[in-house]
């Protein structure tokens, strides 16, 4: 049986290397594991890929869509990314809309309106108040509003139709008008109408529809949160919601690692370079197949010895 | 079932549940961190669950610790 040093395998190949390494350092910071694809490094961008993603959105789905955001502290070393996003914002392009969606939520527009400026019909979750029990009073249906001329100016006019406590109803609706902000976390903007007509089933007079609305994903995924809303978050969630912030964090601090492989990886080589001689046991020297000059140096692990240079593989 | 449990003991099921999430975490984390190492698909996945597996024995051993500590308080 002739020895690994007798008759070394043939090293490894290097497909990356004769990619462009700034083409794959772009694609690894903004999609993890984009960047081992273009080179060809299918195992490793699955494994990047899905694990760190799939942390991110994790993360996201268990803080309800409020853990990504960017609120900086003014005052503060870091005046424009928060030291929380600055982590998530390692996760790439999923992180980057906070960085557009605080702007755009701290404009002066972005405010809760008290008057309705124009038709809306959308989809409507919510109850009807007051309800002397908790369990009751509960709506879900469409809602259909409009801004008509009235005695004073511009007043609320509008319907709801759908079920109240599992049964049909239809509601007339005036008087009282307040949406929340467009542009906030949460993927549900908040809604509050005044009844006036409940119809024969329902005594409307004096009562509030207060519920929920979609809001737009485009408005809503990346925009900060409301005090509020996050006090209310943690109400409900309690470690659960630090465990998402950890989830994000972790995956963008991962995603690091990932660039720098894409760029200068394999850290400590291809894994097989302590190849023994069979036969002659530990007291041999190691044969190692192929050993990389840029990397070797960066490696934590004990050196290897008499690790020698591999040619470069052919194409 | 519940409601014969005391809010300390409450308190406790809801941190023990939370704690589950915390191996998948592991997971991803040794994943990622010995494919960064290496290259090879056996040597990776062979990395990644001795990684994973002291991740969660250290973890395990210092829940113990704290269990046997908070014993009783």
């Amino acid at each position: 049986m002739s020895s690994p040093l007798s008759n070394p395998l043939p090293p490894h190949p290097r497909p990356w290397e004769e990619k462009n390494p700034w083409i794959a350092g772009l694609f690894a910071v903004l999609i993890p594991g984009a960047g081992h694809f273009y080179q060809g490094r299918m195992l490793k961008g699955v494994i990047y890929s899905v694990s760190i993603l799939g942390l991110f959105i994790w993360g996201q789905k268990l803080g309800e869509g409020m853990v990504v955001y960017n609120l900086p502290d003014r005052g503060g070393a870091f005046r424009h990314v928060a030291l929380s996003y600055a982590a998530q914002l390692g996760t790439g392009a999923v992180a980057m809309p906070a960085l557009i969606q605080n702007r755009r939520a701290e404009d002066p527009t972005n405010r809760e309106s008290l008057q309705l400026l124009k038709p809306m019909t959308a989809e409507f979750t919510g109850r009807l108040t007051p309800s002397e029990e908790p369990d009751t009073g509960r709506l879900v249906g469409t809602v259909r509003l409009e801004p008509v001329d009235g005695q004073f100016g511009s007043e609320l006019s509008g319907t709801f139709t759908g079920q109240l406590d599992g049964q049909p109803v239809e509601l007339k609706l005036g008087g009282r008008f307040k949406l929340d902000k467009p542009i906030k976390a949460g993927f549900r903007r908040e809604l509050e109408c005044g009844v006036v007509d409940g119809g024969p089933a329902v005594d409307g007079t004096g009562r509030v529809m207060k519920g929920t609305i979609p809001r737009s994903f485009f408005n809503a995924y990346g925009s900060p949160p409301d005090p509020g809303q996050l006090d209310d978050l943690n109400k409900r969630l309690g470690k659960l919601y630090e465990l998402a912030l950890v989830f994000t964090w972790i995956a963008g601090l991962l995603n690091v690692l990932v660039v720098w492989d894409c760029l200068c990886g394999p850290a400590y080589g291809f894994g097989d370079e302590h190849l023994e001689t069979p036969s002659a046991g530990k007291s041999a020297a190691p044969a190692p197949r192929t050993e990389s000059p840029r990397t070797s140096d960066l490696s934590t692990e004990p050196p290897r010895p008499e690790a020698r240079s591999a040619p470069k593989a052919p194409v | 079932m519940f409601t014969a449990l005391l809010p300390a003991q409450i308190l406790l099921f809801a941190q023990v549940t939370a704690t589950w999430y915390l191996l998948p975490l592991a997971l991803a984390i040794s994943l990622v961190y010995s494919a960064s190492r290496y290259e090879l698909p056996e040597r990776i996945l062979g990395r990644a669950i001795r990684l994973f597996l002291q991740i969660v024995g250290f973890m395990g051993a210092a829940f113990l610790i704290l269990w046997v500590l908070t014993y009783g308080i």
